[in-house]
């Protein structure tokens, strides 16, 4: 005898499943959460302890925090690194996204060869290149001002940036374009006053996603920006880090000064970078 | 407004690929002018050449006066519609209205008064405010409408703009294009594929194939005169009958063979078709269906024939006929020299009343409308009538 089970228990059923399924992602994300935000936590407990508290587990102190500024020159080391890392993303924006354009919108001889060329570039590992770019940054005399670090964080962004507005750009029908055009603008006109305001998530998505790139990054830093007054944050605590006598609570306030700007652009941002990574997904 | 000229205008893509072959075409102030045919007939291709979207390759085009073939786009004073309303999806529908006075740097009241001004005409007052994205399909079609008649423009192009709206609001926006037009007097030019809509709001209809201008007429008269066995087949749903068939002389009548049917043909078109002239020669007999209809009683030229198929459309019924096994009418498709062949089908199609009594497998007998016998060269295509439209 076979049992034929009402729509009302089917439906019971798959509702209860449904129960059990988001419970089960909702610890499973709860855990995931935990294990991202325990070292955030142990920063800044360790970062309320003196080095003798740190060793013996035991007390609070705001001792590490005052003591950071005079131990490393952190604000101006936090203002070396916001201004290569606008300058940098001022230069990936500004050529990704007229690039992208010119990729995306204009015909020319040999233009899908090219665009393969440059977005063929994001493979390449910085580790791969970064003794001929420093040779040839040296040549130029750039290794003792931020313009030589400026100019690698900038080449090696900016193929992902032309890929991201090429695609980007790809999927404004070409009939705005030309009802732009029609409509009195010329192509630096569409790009300006049309594309541009179009292309805002894919701006942010490459603002931030290379904002924590540079921001985070040490090897750039270490090596191109060899004046000490010019070490971007990165640098400071790696040097802090390497020192004979390394307060363990200090360093942590430190990593958690040079954390926080890339968590706040991450967190401003975020809702235009979901929008700019899901391009062509949507719609 | 202004007079758009085409003269002996021709497009050639690079590769070789000719779009629009040596087109004369005269737009008058104000006229509502309709391109028609189909896909790949280079009707956009002419209306993007009039926008200054593609170039010219050989001709010259005016507008107002002035040559235009060197002219960019934003200097020929014109407004485009698009397929697909290339509305900015950034701004809102009075942005969207107002931008093209925005870049030509006009004051901000005086766009504001055009704007507010044609979102009445348009119906658009209360939408001004928001994105096009929240607008349904026919409010962004009527905004596209708006961009356009804020320019105050010489002259409207209109590629395909309904051809995204479903059936209903497609008639509904026929209409209101029109009415607009007429209220504002520019000369524009309006693309489709769509033949009701040509014959629907054009002042005149200019009927293209494969580059080629076939014929350029006000709708009733391509409808009564088409100058070719194209047009005839292109312009009217169901489209013209077309029978190839012999022209006989028959006791001093002429008479059309086709199979085993025999059609007098009155005198009159010995004259006006040339037809003494082609006795014993092969020609294209054309025949609109609703010049066939049911015979009640003896007299006129008759047909009998099978029904094949029946539609009944409620306003109307059509009925789809063969002339038995030997009726000599089978599809065929002509080629031509510009590769675009023409179909002849081989059954004709009867539009009879709503009420006619006619059934699946049923013999009818259908009286012809002698006056409006059509016939073209089998060879050439064209209309045999001595004085073609």
């Amino acid at each position: 005898m076979s049992v034929v089970s009402s729509p009302m228990s089917v439906r019971v059923t798959s509702s209860r499943r449904r129960v059990v399924t988001r419970t089960a992602i909702f610890f499973a994300m709860v855990l995931m959460a935990i294990v991202m935000l325990y070292p955030f936590f142990v920063m800044l407990v360790t970062s309320f302890k003196t080095q003798n508290q740190y060793l013996t587990g035991h007390g609070t102190s705001t001792q590490s925090w005052r003591q950071l500024a005079s131990t490393l020159p952190v604000y101006q080391q936090l203002l070396n690194s916001t201004i290569v890392c606008t300058a940098s993303i001022a230069i990936i924006l500004v050529v990704g996204v007229m690039a992208g354009f010119a990729f995306a919108k204009l015909q020319y001889r040999f233009g899908n060869l090219v665009f393969l060329g440059m977005v063929s570039a994001m493979m390449v590992p910085l580790q791969a290149i970064v003794i001929p770019e420093y040779v040839n940054v040296a040549r130029f005399g750039l290794t003792n001002g931020y313009l030589g670090a400026v100019l690698v964080y900038a080449a090696l962004g900016t193929p992902f940036s032309i890929f991201l507005f090429t695609t980007y750009f790809r999927r404004v029908p070409d009939e705005l374009i030309e009802a732009g055009i029609v409509d009195g603008l010329g192509y630096w006109g569409v790009l300006w006053r049309l594309a541009l305001p179009m292309a805002l998530p894919a701006i942010a998505t490459v603002t931030v996603l290379q904002f924590i790139q540079i921001w985070d990054d040490l090897l750039v830093g270490l090596l191109f920006l060899q004046n000490p007054a010019e070490r971007p944050i990165t640098v400071g605590l790696a040097a802090l880090a390497a020192g004979r006598t390394t307060s363990i609570p200090q360093l942590m306030a430190g990593s958690l000064v040079s954390a926080l700007p890339a968590m706040i652009v991450y967190l401003g941002f975020q809702r235009f970078l979901v929008r700019g990574l899901t391009l062509g997904i949507d719609r | 407004m202004a007079e758009i000229v085409f003269d002996r205008v021709v497009k050639v893509y690079p590769g070789g690929t000719k779009a629009v072959e040596e087109l004369s075409l005269t737009v008058a102030e104000g006229e509502f002018m309709v391109l028609v045919g189909p896909s790949g007939c280079g009707k956009t291709t002419a209306l993007r050449m009039i926008a200054g979207l593609e170039e010219i390759t050989d001709g010259v085009m005016s507008i107002g006066g002035t040559i235009v073939n060197n002219v960019l786009p934003k200097d020929r004073d014109i407004a485009m519609v698009f397929q697909n309303y290339a509305l900015y999806p950034q701004m809102t529908v009075a942005q969207n209205m107002g931008f093209a006075l925005k870049v030509r740097k006009l004051p901000k009241d005086e766009i504001d008064r055009r704007v507010q001004e044609a979102a009445k005409i348009l119906r658009l007052t209360e939408y001004l405010g928001r994105r096009p994205k929240a607008l349904s399909g026919g409010q962004r079609q009527r905004v596209a409408m708006g961009r356009a008649i804020v320019r105050e423009p010489q002259a409207f192009l209109m590629d395909e703009p309904l051809s995204n709206l479903d059936a209903q609001l497609r008639v509904e926006m026929r209409t209101e294009i029109t009415r607009i037009q007429r209220l504002l007097g520019v000369a524009t030019i309006y693309v489709t594929h769509d033949q009701t809509e040509a014959m629907t709001m054009g002042d005149r209809v200019a009927v293209m194939r494969a580059g080629a201008l076939q014929q350029v007429a006000t709708p009733q008269d391509l409808y009564d005169h088409p100058v070719n066995e194209f047009v005839a087949g292109f312009i009217g749903s169901p489209p013209m009958n077309l029978i190839l068939a012999s022209l006989q002389d028959q006791d001093g009548e002429l008479v059309l063979r086709f199979g085993d049917q025999n059609v007098v043909v009155p005198a009159s078109y010995r004259t006006s078709h040339r037809l003494a002239e082609l006795i014993g020669a092969r020609v294209v007999f054309g025949l609109r269906p609703e010049d066939l209809e049911l015979a009640s009683g003896e007299g006129g030229v008759l047909l009998e024939a099978t029904v094949d198929l029946r539609e009944a459309l409620g306003s109307e019924k059509l009925a789809y006929l063969s002339f038995g096994a030997d009726s000599g009418i089978v599809e065929q498709e002509i080629p031509r020299d510009d590769g675009v062949p023409v179909r002849r089908r081989s059954r004709v199609v009867a539009r009879l009343g709503a009420r006619a009594d006619v059934h699946e497998g049923g013999r009818v007998t259908l009286r012809l409308n002698v006056d409006n016998f059509h016939f073209f060269d089998p060879e050439t295509g064209a209309s045999l009538r001595a004085v073609a439209s």
